[in-house]
């Protein structure tokens, strides 16, 4: 009997307004735009795994993000983190426990910390938000210990976030994440405007955590690499809808859906093995008037009269009409 | 043999700042030849961006050019005056910038930028300009030019953008590029395109290409020999197919490592401990000896000069036959 | 179930606090105090200002004479020439005295110090009115901001003394006469304050919104923190910057400006006279050759104004992250 998924998202909707001011449609007499950054995105996230979803810009990838953790409101559609609705208004005060036990890791290294706070405190601010641990001294020990779990020294507790290197920073909003013993961590491009090298540190680092408290990971990225070394499950977004949700050893070896396979062909081939691709065709079109039907159509090589028309639903696991359907594609000889 | 378009011997640029001089570059030298693509390869604060706005002449007080020389096609730049450096800027050496958002004026039409930059550097009339300007437009593959060369640059996407500004850089037909990360702002399928498109023209036009990026993958795809560089110095360089599955330098060798690939991924990224110094604290002889983990004596003391091995250089003691019978001796006793 | 496992022991937590000594050693080497040192008008102006101040508050100290307690003056004393001692008491008149035998030298002290009160207490109150609606109005956006914006708008289309009048002028119809000397004081400083608050709310509503889309503030809405506890405490800080600039300039401004609504008979009474009162005194003697009552306090309200708008100058380069 499988156990209750721990993260479960249900058909999520975001839709913002982004109607010019009212003078200027009443001037213009143009009707009122929305952007519908997600569209109905469900999928489900185990205990200690780490799901990744992935896109590029776009996609509605943070703006998911940012609705699971609650950061923003939800325009339709449910989210519920070991069995507490974060949509549900009633159940405001069972919300309220969980803050303390999820937390989010930040793109930019330097704005997710307060530049005028010292680093101790921002560490410390968990702690006391959420009363983990009571009384100075202690605080004090367990940011020490903290921050030698993420590999800088205690000391480094007094200076502030301008004096520390961007991959030292994302150390810190790491241990910033942990400090109130939290289970289940957002990470939105956490390594995204690292350097490779510090970069590779990071990753090791969270996979080291992860193994040792066992984690749960929501995995934003835009790079595909980096996701095949950090994720158990992978979820393909494009244009707000979530196209293919695979494990990850089975998207990379035999990825099913066309955006999936084109994707993983732009990746560049560092290896250099000359592997055959399909070429890129086109540029993610404006989110705010998508295409008809399937929104990949226009760039599908695979495309038919059915796709214009009528949005596929998801069939375990991908939203395709091609796959349903069997069609597939020739690559063309290799030159 | 061919004259390399554009030669750089020894380049070391320094920043005059209240508190001490830091020497960003510190002896750097290559030669790209024509129709070559070269990439410069390092992480933030190796000093890749300065070397190519050293080449341009973009480096303003309190930078300045301290040593070396840039001859391009024969003929010194990189000491000239400041108008002359502007004849050359344009019509002989153009560059690419990382964001297609700042690098158009959002205030001029995408035509008018283009016959201005071609007006400036070619004696054209209006009329000559704008076919020239739409005949660019097509080679960089921007779709139904005659009508979008009267658009302005926020109604076009990023990558077309970008597309664009390549074109702007090409305006004047310069013998030589320099990109400086010119796919990182893009999504990955427009950056595969932008990549290509960067190969193709090099290769058409002739024109020597320097590629700045920290994104290793980009230059497996793009370039033809690459510069790996660390703290002002350049480490590695070589072909790039060598480099990239073989290097040889520590530090290439830990880089090459640490990147994640698509394929099955062992269980820890190799990890190179601390971090790139900061100009102000460049360790004396080797400037890796501190993260190296094969470092040895005397690259405590003497900076490794470039060494020939198969075919590349290698600034590292390693490769170096008095150092490397030290080395086995130590690691013997 | 995640509980952090202690892990091997941790050498004794190093402590938090940081000592004296190091903030002061930590100042010393700032960017601030650098630039500080070596621009010679900052370092001027500073003295001039740090000096003006002392001698203010130590007026009662100082002053040879307190100039407006009547019993110490002797109408025989009026009208001395600076540097001559009067007819009546005998006393050494440095700057000269005027048609009640005060002496000038006294009553700028005094005048000045009265100044100086007026002019902090003003900013002060400009600063809190105006960085708390600037706060709410970047922080919570919607309505409140719309509201406070137009308010600051309007309030920013009038000259600022016309405002302070108006406040002036309701005061007066809400206060009964027998008050007006002892809330005097406390009428011009919220006059002049309400007058000023709009251009803070302004800057620190534009910084606010900056700040409050950047990834530490969502980190504290994550944990749960207060809209107020964000605003007070993560980007308060942050917006501070140009806020002292301005600050520093608008204390320079309101000096001046409780002068002039001294001088137009609006501002303090004679008995608590500051240099506007001296000057709006002194008016009336400068074409009868009686110079000096007007010349010393006007000297000294420019001397002070331009210390201090130099210093705010020096400042706002100083703290122009883009000039370093």
């Amino acid at each position: 009997m499988n156990p209750r998924p721990y993260v479960e998202v249900t058909d999520l909707k975001k839709v913002f307004d982004v109607s010019k001011p009212w003078l200027n449609r009443v001037l213009e007499q143009s009707p009122k735009q929305y952007l519908k950054a997600v569209d109905g995105v469900s999928f489900d996230i185990k205990k200690g795994e780490t799901f990744a979803l992935v896109g590029e810009s776009g996609s509605g990838k943070s703006t998911v993000a940012k609705m699971v953790v609650g950061l923003l409101g939800v325009s339709g559609g449910e989210v519920t983190i070991d069995g507490v609705s974060m949509t549900d208004k009633n159940q405001a005060a069972q919300r309220a426990k969980l803050r303390r036990r999820m937390q989010m890791i930040f793109q930019d290294p330097f704005a997710s910390l307060n530049p005028r706070w010292r680093v101790d405190r921002i560490i410390a601010e968990p702690i006391r938000a959420f009363s983990v641990v009571e009384g100075e001294a202690e605080i004090v020990a367990r940011v020490g210990e903290l921050l030698t779990l993420v590999g800088l020294h205690p000391d480094d507790g007094r200076k502030f976030p301008h004096e520390f290197s961007g991959g030292q920073r994302q150390r810190v909003a790491i241990a910033r994440a942990l400090a109130s013993n939290s289970d289940f961590i957002v990470c939105d491009e956490p390594t995204s405007a690292l350097d490779v090298s510090v970069q590779a540190q990071i990753l090791n680092l969270m996979r080291d955590l992860q193994e040792k408290f066992g984690l749960t990971y929501l995995f934003i990225s835009h790079n595909l690499a980096v996701v095949r070394h950090m994720a158990t499950r992978i979820g393909v977004m494009y244009l707000g809808r979530l196209v293919e949700v695979s494990e990850a050893k089975d998207m990379f070896t035999n990825p099913r859906h066309p955006y999936t396979r084109m994707l993983l062909d732009a990746v560049p081939d560092l290896a250099m093995s000359g592997r055959q691709r399909i070429p890129v065709a086109g540029e993610i079109p404006n989110p705010i008037t998508p295409p008809s039907g399937c929104t990949f159509h226009p760039r599908c090589p695979l495309a038919n009269e059915r796709c214009v028309v009528e949005a596929p639903r998801s069939i375990d696991g991908v939203a395709c009409h091609a796959v349903v359907e069997g069609r597939k594609l020739v690559i063309p000889a290799a030159a | 043999m061919n004259e390399p378009v554009i030669s750089v011997r020894n380049l070391q640029v320094e920043f005059v700042t209240r508190r001490a001089t830091l020497r960003a570059i510190d002896g750097v030298s290559f030669d790209i030849a024509r129709g070559e693509v070269l990439g410069v390869v390092g992480e933030s604060g190796a000093g890749k961006s300065v070397t190519g706005a050293a080449i341009i002449g973009l480096i303003e007080p309190p930078g300045r050019i301290s040593g070396g020389e840039i001859v391009l096609n024969g003929r010194r730049i990189d000491n000239l005056p400041p108008d002359e450096m502007r004849k050359i800027r344009g019509r002989k050496v153009a560059m690419i910038f990382q964001d297609p958002l700042t690098s158009l004026n959002p205030l001029f039409r995408v035509g008018e930028q283009l016959i201005e930059t071609i007006r400036t550097h070619l004696p054209m009339n209006e009329r000559q300009a704008r076919n020239r300007a739409i005949e660019l437009l097509t080679e960089v593959g921007i779709p139904a030019p005659e009508k979008r060369i009267d658009g302005y640059p926020h109604e076009f996407s990023g990558g077309m953008r970008q597309r664009v500004v390549i074109a702007l850089a090409l305006c004047a037909e310069p013998d030589f590029i320099v990109a400086d990360e010119p796919t990182t702002a893009l999504d990955v399928s427009v950056q595969a395109q932008i990549i290509s498109l960067i190969k193709k023209l090099g290769r058409e036009r002739g024109m020597a290409v320097m590629l700045v990026t920290h994104d290793m993958g980009v230059i497996a795809e793009t370039a033809d020999r690459v510069a790996v560089m660390y703290a002002g110095r350049i480490a590695e360089i070589g072909p790039v197919r060598d480099v990239v599955q073989r290097p040889l330098h520590p530090y290439a060798k830990g880089l090459m490592g640490a990147i994640p690939t698509l394929e099955a991924s062992a269980s820890r990224l190799v990890q190179i401990p601390g971090s790139m110094p900061r100009l102000s604290s460049i360790p004396t002889g080797c400037a890796f000896n501190p993260r190296c983990s094969e470092v040895f004596a005397r690259c405590h003391v003497d900076r490794p000069a470039p060494l020939p091995v198969n075919g590349r250089r290698v600034a590292c003691h390693l490769y170096d036959q008095t150092s490397a019978e030290i080395f086995s001796a130590e690691a013997s006793r | 179930m995640s509980d952090l496992a202690k892990p091997a022991p941790v050498e004794a937590p190093a402590k938090l606090k940081i000592t004296f000594k190091e903030r002061v050693a930590l100042w010393r080497d700032s960017d601030l105090w650098l630039s500080f040192k070596s621009s010679p008008v900052a370092i001027v102006s500073a003295t001039v200002t740090l000096l003006i101040v002392i001698l203010a508050l130590m007026a009662n100290v100082l002053a040879p004479q307190n100039a407006f307690d009547p019993v110490a003056l002797n109408l025989l004393d009026g009208f001395s020439h600076p540097m001559e001692r009067g007819a009546g008491s005998g006393m050494l008149f440095i700057m000269g005295s005027d048609e009640q035998g005060r002496d000038l030298f006294s009553a700028l002290f005094y005048g000045t110090r009265l100044s100086l009160v007026v002019g902090l207490a003003s900013v002060v109150f400009s600063m809190v009115v105006g960085i708390g609606l600037g706060l709410m109005a970047g922080y919570l956006g919607g309505r409140i901001e719309m509201l406070i914006m137009r308010v600051a708008d309007i309030q920013l289309s009038f000259p600022a003394i016309l405002i302070a009048l108006l406040i002036f002028g309701v005061a007066r119809s809400l206060i009964p006469p027998q008050q007006y000397e002892t809330t005097a004081v406390i009428v011009i400083i919220v006059a002049i304050g309400l007058s000023n608050w709009a251009q803070y709310a302004r800057t620190v509503r534009a910084s606010t919104m900056v700040e409050r889309n950047k990834e530490y503030v969502q980190a504290a809405r994550l944990m749960g923190v207060s809209g107020f506890g964000i605003m007070a405490r993560h980007v308060l800080p942050n917006v501070m910057g140009p806020v002292l600039v301005i600050a520093t300039i608008n204390l320079a401004l309101a000096i001046i400006e409780e002068a002039t609504l001294s001088f137009l008979g609006v501002g303090l009474p004679i008995t608590q006279p500051s240099l506007g009162t001296l000057i709006r005194s002194g008016q009336k003697f400068l074409l009868s050759g009686e110079w000096w009552i007007l010349f010393f306090p006007a000297m000294m309200l420019v001397i002070l104004a331009l210390a201090i708008n130099l210093l705010g100058d020096w400042l706002r380069d100083a703290l122009n992250p883009k000039l370093r």
